[in-house]
Protein backbone atom coordinates (compact mmCIF):
# COMPACT_ATOMS: atom_id res chain seq x y z
CA UNK A 1 0.00 0.00 0.00
CA UNK A 2 1.37 3.30 -0.91
CA UNK A 3 -0.28 6.86 1.13
CA UNK A 4 -2.21 7.49 -1.85
CA UNK A 5 -4.07 4.64 -1.94
CA UNK A 6 -4.60 5.28 1.37
CA UNK A 7 -5.91 8.66 1.39
CA UNK A 8 -8.05 7.80 -1.40
CA UNK A 9 -9.99 4.84 0.42
CA UNK A 10 -10.36 7.27 3.54
CA UNK A 11 -11.29 10.21 2.04
CA UNK A 12 -14.13 8.71 -0.52
CA UNK A 13 -15.63 7.10 1.56
CA UNK A 14 -16.18 9.78 4.41
CA UNK A 15 -16.23 12.97 2.38
CA UNK A 16 -17.69 15.06 5.51
CA UNK A 17 -15.26 14.66 7.65
CA UNK A 18 -12.95 17.39 9.19
CA UNK A 19 -8.87 16.82 8.01
CA UNK A 20 -5.85 17.83 10.29
CA UNK A 21 -2.81 16.66 8.10
CA UNK A 22 0.94 16.82 9.44
CA UNK A 23 3.45 18.80 7.41
CA UNK A 24 5.44 17.37 4.88
CA UNK A 25 4.17 14.93 2.34
CA UNK A 26 0.94 14.16 3.60
CA UNK A 27 -0.41 17.28 3.77
CA UNK A 28 0.53 17.59 0.08
CA UNK A 29 -0.57 14.13 -1.03
CA UNK A 30 -3.99 15.20 0.56
CA UNK A 31 -4.04 18.30 -1.52
CA UNK A 32 -3.44 16.51 -4.51
CA UNK A 33 -5.56 13.57 -4.26
CA UNK A 34 -8.41 15.19 -2.60
CA UNK A 35 -8.82 18.72 -2.14
CA UNK A 36 -11.61 20.83 0.17
CA UNK A 37 -12.17 23.87 2.03
CA UNK A 38 -12.35 21.99 5.42
CA UNK A 39 -9.07 20.38 5.32
CA UNK A 40 -6.27 22.47 7.60
CA UNK A 41 -3.25 21.59 5.59
CA UNK A 42 0.18 22.01 8.21
CA UNK A 43 2.60 23.61 6.98
CA UNK A 44 5.70 23.55 9.27
CA UNK A 45 4.83 22.40 12.98
CA UNK A 46 6.08 18.97 12.88
CA UNK A 47 3.92 17.04 15.22
CA UNK A 48 1.41 19.44 16.06
CA UNK A 49 -1.42 18.05 13.70
CA UNK A 50 -2.71 15.76 16.52
CA UNK A 51 -2.60 18.85 18.80
CA UNK A 52 -4.37 20.88 16.64
CA UNK A 53 -7.21 17.90 15.51
CA UNK A 54 -7.72 17.47 19.34
CA UNK A 55 -8.83 21.41 19.92
CA UNK A 56 -11.00 21.02 16.93
CA UNK A 57 -13.11 18.02 17.71
CA UNK A 58 -13.44 19.36 21.58
CA UNK A 59 -15.27 22.48 20.27
CA UNK A 60 -16.80 20.49 17.17
CA UNK A 61 -18.73 17.58 18.84
CA UNK A 62 -20.98 16.97 16.47
CA UNK A 63 -18.52 17.03 13.41
CA UNK A 64 -16.00 13.89 12.53
CA UNK A 65 -12.25 14.79 13.25
CA UNK A 66 -9.67 13.01 11.23
CA UNK A 67 -6.28 13.53 11.72
CA UNK A 68 -3.80 12.30 8.97
CA UNK A 69 -0.35 11.87 10.67
CA UNK A 70 3.07 10.09 9.69
CA UNK A 71 5.20 8.14 11.95
CA UNK A 72 8.12 11.21 12.32
CA UNK A 73 5.05 13.43 13.17
CA UNK A 74 4.06 11.07 16.01
CA UNK A 75 6.84 10.24 16.95
CA UNK A 76 7.77 14.11 17.73
CA UNK A 77 4.51 14.82 19.90
CA UNK A 78 3.92 11.81 21.32
CA UNK A 79 2.56 13.74 24.85
CA UNK A 80 -0.81 14.63 22.84
CA UNK A 81 -1.56 10.66 22.57
CA UNK A 82 -1.52 11.20 26.18
CA UNK A 83 -3.73 14.77 26.24
CA UNK A 84 -6.51 13.21 23.87
CA UNK A 85 -6.47 9.67 25.81
CA UNK A 86 -7.15 11.87 28.99
CA UNK A 87 -10.11 14.05 27.13
CA UNK A 88 -11.39 11.31 25.13
CA UNK A 89 -13.52 13.24 22.11
CA UNK A 90 -15.47 10.76 21.04
CA UNK A 91 -15.64 12.13 17.17
CA UNK A 92 -12.24 11.86 16.68
CA UNK A 93 -10.01 9.01 14.67
CA UNK A 94 -6.07 9.52 14.39
CA UNK A 95 -4.61 7.29 11.39
CA UNK A 96 -0.87 7.30 11.43
CA UNK A 97 0.56 6.97 8.21
CA UNK A 98 3.54 4.42 9.11
CA UNK A 99 6.42 3.80 6.40
CA UNK A 100 9.22 3.86 9.04
CA UNK A 101 10.60 6.88 7.64
CA UNK A 102 11.13 10.44 7.24
CA UNK A 103 10.16 10.12 3.82
CA UNK A 104 9.92 14.08 2.97
CA UNK A 105 13.14 15.04 4.09
CA UNK A 106 14.75 12.47 1.94
CA UNK A 107 13.66 8.98 3.79
CA UNK A 108 15.90 8.81 6.67
CA UNK A 109 14.66 5.79 9.15
CA UNK A 110 12.36 6.40 12.40
CA UNK A 111 11.85 4.24 15.15
CA UNK A 112 8.58 2.83 14.26
CA UNK A 113 10.43 -0.42 13.11
CA UNK A 114 11.06 -1.97 16.51
CA UNK A 115 8.62 0.16 18.47
CA UNK A 116 5.22 -0.65 17.80
CA UNK A 117 2.79 2.73 17.90
CA UNK A 118 -0.33 0.68 18.33
CA UNK A 119 0.86 -0.55 21.92
CA UNK A 120 1.39 3.11 22.57
CA UNK A 121 -2.69 3.67 22.01
CA UNK A 122 -3.49 0.96 23.84
CA UNK A 123 -1.85 2.08 26.79
CA UNK A 124 -3.34 6.15 25.91
CA UNK A 125 -6.62 4.94 26.03
CA UNK A 126 -7.52 5.11 22.43
CA UNK A 127 -9.49 2.19 20.55
CA UNK A 128 -6.15 0.65 18.61
CA UNK A 129 -5.86 -0.78 15.45
CA UNK A 130 -3.48 -1.43 12.69
CA UNK A 131 -3.52 -2.54 8.84
CA UNK A 132 -1.27 -3.61 6.07
CA UNK A 133 -3.71 -3.79 3.34
CA UNK A 134 -5.78 -2.07 1.66
CA UNK A 135 -8.66 -4.89 2.11
CA UNK A 136 -7.99 -4.39 5.87
CA UNK A 137 -8.47 -1.06 5.51
CA UNK A 138 -11.58 -0.91 3.29
CA UNK A 139 -13.13 -3.27 6.51
CA UNK A 140 -11.97 -1.60 9.30
CA UNK A 141 -13.78 2.03 7.94
CA UNK A 142 -16.63 0.38 8.12
CA UNK A 143 -16.43 -1.47 11.41
CA UNK A 144 -15.52 1.97 13.11
CA UNK A 145 -18.52 3.78 11.81
CA UNK A 146 -19.81 2.25 15.25
CA UNK A 147 -17.32 2.88 17.20
CA UNK A 148 -16.50 6.02 19.40
CA UNK A 149 -13.68 7.53 19.57
CA UNK A 150 -10.38 8.11 20.11
CA UNK A 151 -9.84 5.75 17.47
CA UNK A 152 -6.02 5.23 16.87
CA UNK A 153 -5.16 3.79 13.41
CA UNK A 154 -1.88 2.34 12.50
CA UNK A 155 -1.62 1.56 8.61
CA UNK A 156 1.68 0.17 7.23
CA UNK A 157 2.23 1.70 4.20
CA UNK A 158 5.31 1.37 1.65
CA UNK A 159 7.45 4.67 0.52
CA UNK A 160 5.70 6.31 -2.17
CA UNK A 161 8.98 7.20 -4.82
CA UNK A 162 6.97 9.99 -5.88
CA UNK A 163 6.40 13.41 -4.78
CA UNK A 164 3.22 15.14 -4.52
CA UNK A 165 2.78 18.98 -5.38
CA UNK A 166 2.93 21.99 -3.10
CA UNK A 167 -0.15 22.98 -1.43
CA UNK A 168 -1.34 26.06 -3.43
CA UNK A 169 -3.01 27.73 -0.46
CA UNK A 170 -1.26 30.61 1.24
CA UNK A 171 -1.39 29.75 4.95
CA UNK A 172 -3.74 32.26 5.70
CA UNK A 173 -6.15 31.17 3.16
CA UNK A 174 -6.01 27.81 4.37
CA UNK A 175 -7.14 29.33 7.26
CA UNK A 176 -10.12 31.31 6.06
CA UNK A 177 -11.47 28.36 4.26
CA UNK A 178 -11.14 25.74 6.83
CA UNK A 179 -13.17 28.72 9.23
CA UNK A 180 -16.06 29.33 6.51
CA UNK A 181 -16.41 26.27 5.84
CA UNK A 182 -16.93 25.04 9.00
CA UNK A 183 -18.91 27.87 10.00
CA UNK A 184 -21.50 26.79 6.60
CA UNK A 185 -22.26 23.45 8.38
CA UNK B 1 1.25 40.68 40.60
CA UNK B 2 -0.67 39.77 43.65
CA UNK B 3 -3.27 37.01 44.25
CA UNK B 4 -6.72 38.87 44.17
CA UNK B 5 -4.96 40.53 40.98
CA UNK B 6 -4.16 37.30 39.43
CA UNK B 7 -7.86 36.66 40.06
CA UNK B 8 -9.19 39.42 38.74
CA UNK B 9 -7.30 38.87 35.49
CA UNK B 10 -8.70 35.12 35.02
CA UNK B 11 -12.29 36.51 35.87
CA UNK B 12 -12.22 39.59 33.38
CA UNK B 13 -11.07 37.25 30.79
CA UNK B 14 -13.44 34.62 31.17
CA UNK B 15 -16.61 36.80 31.41
CA UNK B 16 -14.75 38.27 27.89
CA UNK B 17 -15.60 35.41 26.02
CA UNK B 18 -12.09 33.95 26.40
CA UNK B 19 -13.51 29.87 26.84
CA UNK B 20 -10.00 28.04 26.89
CA UNK B 21 -6.88 28.36 28.98
CA UNK B 22 -4.67 25.67 27.75
CA UNK B 23 -0.98 25.54 28.86
CA UNK B 24 1.57 24.39 31.22
CA UNK B 25 1.91 25.85 34.95
CA UNK B 26 3.97 28.31 36.59
CA UNK B 27 4.47 29.48 39.90
CA UNK B 28 4.46 32.63 38.71
CA UNK B 29 0.68 32.81 38.03
CA UNK B 30 -0.11 29.75 39.67
CA UNK B 31 -3.52 31.98 41.19
CA UNK B 32 -4.69 32.71 37.91
CA UNK B 33 -4.59 28.71 36.89
CA UNK B 34 -5.68 27.68 40.33
CA UNK B 35 -8.95 29.50 39.71
CA UNK B 36 -9.32 28.35 36.16
CA UNK B 37 -8.85 24.67 37.41
CA UNK B 38 -11.76 25.74 40.16
CA UNK B 39 -13.93 26.50 37.33
CA UNK B 40 -13.13 23.52 35.46
CA UNK B 41 -11.81 26.05 32.37
CA UNK B 42 -7.88 24.84 32.40
CA UNK B 43 -6.39 22.22 30.00
CA UNK B 44 -2.57 21.27 31.23
CA UNK B 45 -0.93 20.05 27.93
CA UNK B 46 2.18 17.76 28.35
CA UNK B 47 4.39 20.70 26.55
CA UNK B 48 4.03 24.82 25.35
CA UNK B 49 3.80 23.57 21.50
CA UNK B 50 1.30 21.04 22.33
CA UNK B 51 -1.01 23.42 24.41
CA UNK B 52 -0.13 26.03 21.43
CA UNK B 53 -1.92 23.89 18.69
CA UNK B 54 -4.92 22.86 20.88
CA UNK B 55 -5.65 26.31 21.21
CA UNK B 56 -5.56 26.83 17.09
CA UNK B 57 -7.71 24.32 16.74
CA UNK B 58 -9.97 25.66 19.35
CA UNK B 59 -9.33 29.08 17.95
CA UNK B 60 -10.02 27.73 14.35
CA UNK B 61 -13.18 26.36 15.53
CA UNK B 62 -14.59 30.27 16.64
CA UNK B 63 -13.93 29.50 20.29
CA UNK B 64 -11.14 32.30 21.54
CA UNK B 65 -8.28 30.70 23.74
CA UNK B 66 -5.24 31.96 25.78
CA UNK B 67 -2.47 29.87 26.16
CA UNK B 68 -0.17 29.70 29.12
CA UNK B 69 3.62 29.11 30.16
CA UNK B 70 7.19 30.02 32.00
CA UNK B 71 9.01 32.04 29.47
CA UNK B 72 11.71 28.62 29.53
CA UNK B 73 8.42 27.03 27.64
CA UNK B 74 8.14 30.11 25.80
CA UNK B 75 11.33 29.08 24.55
CA UNK B 76 10.58 25.75 23.42
CA UNK B 77 8.06 27.24 21.44
CA UNK B 78 9.36 29.63 19.37
CA UNK B 79 9.00 27.58 16.02
CA UNK B 80 5.81 26.81 17.34
CA UNK B 81 4.93 30.37 16.92
CA UNK B 82 6.62 31.45 14.10
CA UNK B 83 5.64 28.70 11.76
CA UNK B 84 2.12 28.29 12.95
CA UNK B 85 0.31 30.68 15.02
CA UNK B 86 2.24 33.94 13.30
CA UNK B 87 2.20 32.29 9.57
CA UNK B 88 -1.15 31.18 9.49
CA UNK B 89 -2.06 34.10 12.33
CA UNK B 90 -3.71 32.61 14.81
CA UNK B 91 -5.32 34.99 17.21
CA UNK B 92 -4.21 33.56 20.56
CA UNK B 93 -3.30 35.13 23.88
CA UNK B 94 -0.39 34.44 25.44
CA UNK B 95 0.08 33.93 29.14
CA UNK B 96 3.80 34.23 30.07
CA UNK B 97 5.48 33.92 33.50
CA UNK B 98 9.07 35.97 33.26
CA UNK B 99 11.36 34.07 35.35
CA UNK B 100 14.87 35.50 35.54
CA UNK B 101 13.51 39.10 35.77
CA UNK B 102 15.25 39.45 39.06
CA UNK B 103 18.86 38.96 38.92
CA UNK B 104 18.97 37.08 42.18
CA UNK B 105 16.71 34.13 40.74
CA UNK B 106 17.16 30.47 40.42
CA UNK B 107 20.25 29.96 37.62
CA UNK B 108 18.40 28.39 35.06
CA UNK B 109 15.96 31.54 34.56
CA UNK B 110 18.83 34.09 34.49
CA UNK B 111 19.51 33.91 31.15
CA UNK B 112 16.63 33.21 29.34
CA UNK B 113 14.98 35.73 31.28
CA UNK B 114 17.48 38.69 30.52
CA UNK B 115 17.24 38.16 26.71
CA UNK B 116 13.32 37.59 27.10
CA UNK B 117 12.30 41.36 26.12
CA UNK B 118 14.97 41.17 23.11
CA UNK B 119 13.23 38.10 21.95
CA UNK B 120 9.87 38.89 22.10
CA UNK B 121 10.80 41.85 20.00
CA UNK B 122 13.10 39.99 17.46
CA UNK B 123 9.68 37.98 16.98
CA UNK B 124 7.97 41.18 17.07
CA UNK B 125 5.17 40.13 19.38
CA UNK B 126 3.41 42.94 21.27
CA UNK B 127 3.59 43.08 24.64
CA UNK B 128 2.07 44.18 27.75
CA UNK B 129 3.83 43.46 31.11
CA UNK B 130 1.32 42.89 33.55
CA UNK B 131 1.12 44.87 37.19
CA UNK B 132 -1.52 45.37 39.81
CA UNK B 133 -2.29 49.11 38.42
CA UNK B 134 -2.90 48.07 34.44
CA UNK B 135 -3.82 43.95 34.35
CA UNK B 136 -7.29 45.33 33.17
CA UNK B 137 -6.13 48.06 30.64
CA UNK B 138 -3.73 44.98 29.74
CA UNK B 139 -6.44 42.71 29.86
CA UNK B 140 -8.63 44.44 27.27
CA UNK B 141 -5.98 45.29 25.04
CA UNK B 142 -4.89 41.72 24.60
CA UNK B 143 -8.72 41.31 23.57
CA UNK B 144 -8.97 44.11 21.32
CA UNK B 145 -5.80 42.54 19.54
CA UNK B 146 -6.77 39.34 18.87
CA UNK B 147 -10.19 40.72 18.07
CA UNK B 148 -8.97 42.12 14.92
CA UNK B 149 -6.76 38.79 13.92
CA UNK B 150 -3.43 39.42 16.02
CA UNK B 151 -1.51 37.66 18.58
CA UNK B 152 -0.27 38.82 21.41
CA UNK B 153 1.69 38.08 25.26
CA UNK B 154 0.71 39.76 28.09
CA UNK B 155 3.68 38.99 30.91
CA UNK B 156 3.91 38.48 34.45
CA UNK B 157 7.12 39.23 36.36
CA UNK B 158 8.15 36.56 39.06
CA UNK B 159 8.66 39.04 41.49
CA UNK B 160 9.31 37.10 44.60
CA UNK B 161 11.74 33.73 45.68
CA UNK B 162 10.40 30.64 47.10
Amino acid sequence: MIKKQVINEICLKNKNAIIVSANGFISRELFESFDKPDNFYMIGSMGLASSIGLGIAMKLPKRKIFIFDGDGNVLMNLGTLVTIGFLKPKNLIHFIFDNNSHESTGGQPTMTSKIQLEKIGKVTNYKTFKVKTLKELKELLIKIKNISGPILIVIKINKNGTVSKRVKYKPEEIRERFINSIRVM
Amino acid sequence: MKEIDQIKLFDFLLKHKVENFIGVPDSTMKHFINKGLKLKKIIISTREEEAIGIATGMTLSGSKSLVFMQNAGFGNSISTITSLVQMYKIPLIFLIGWRGYLSSDAPEHLLLGKIQPDILKLLGIKTKILNSKNWKKSAQWALKHTDNGNMCALIIRREFHD
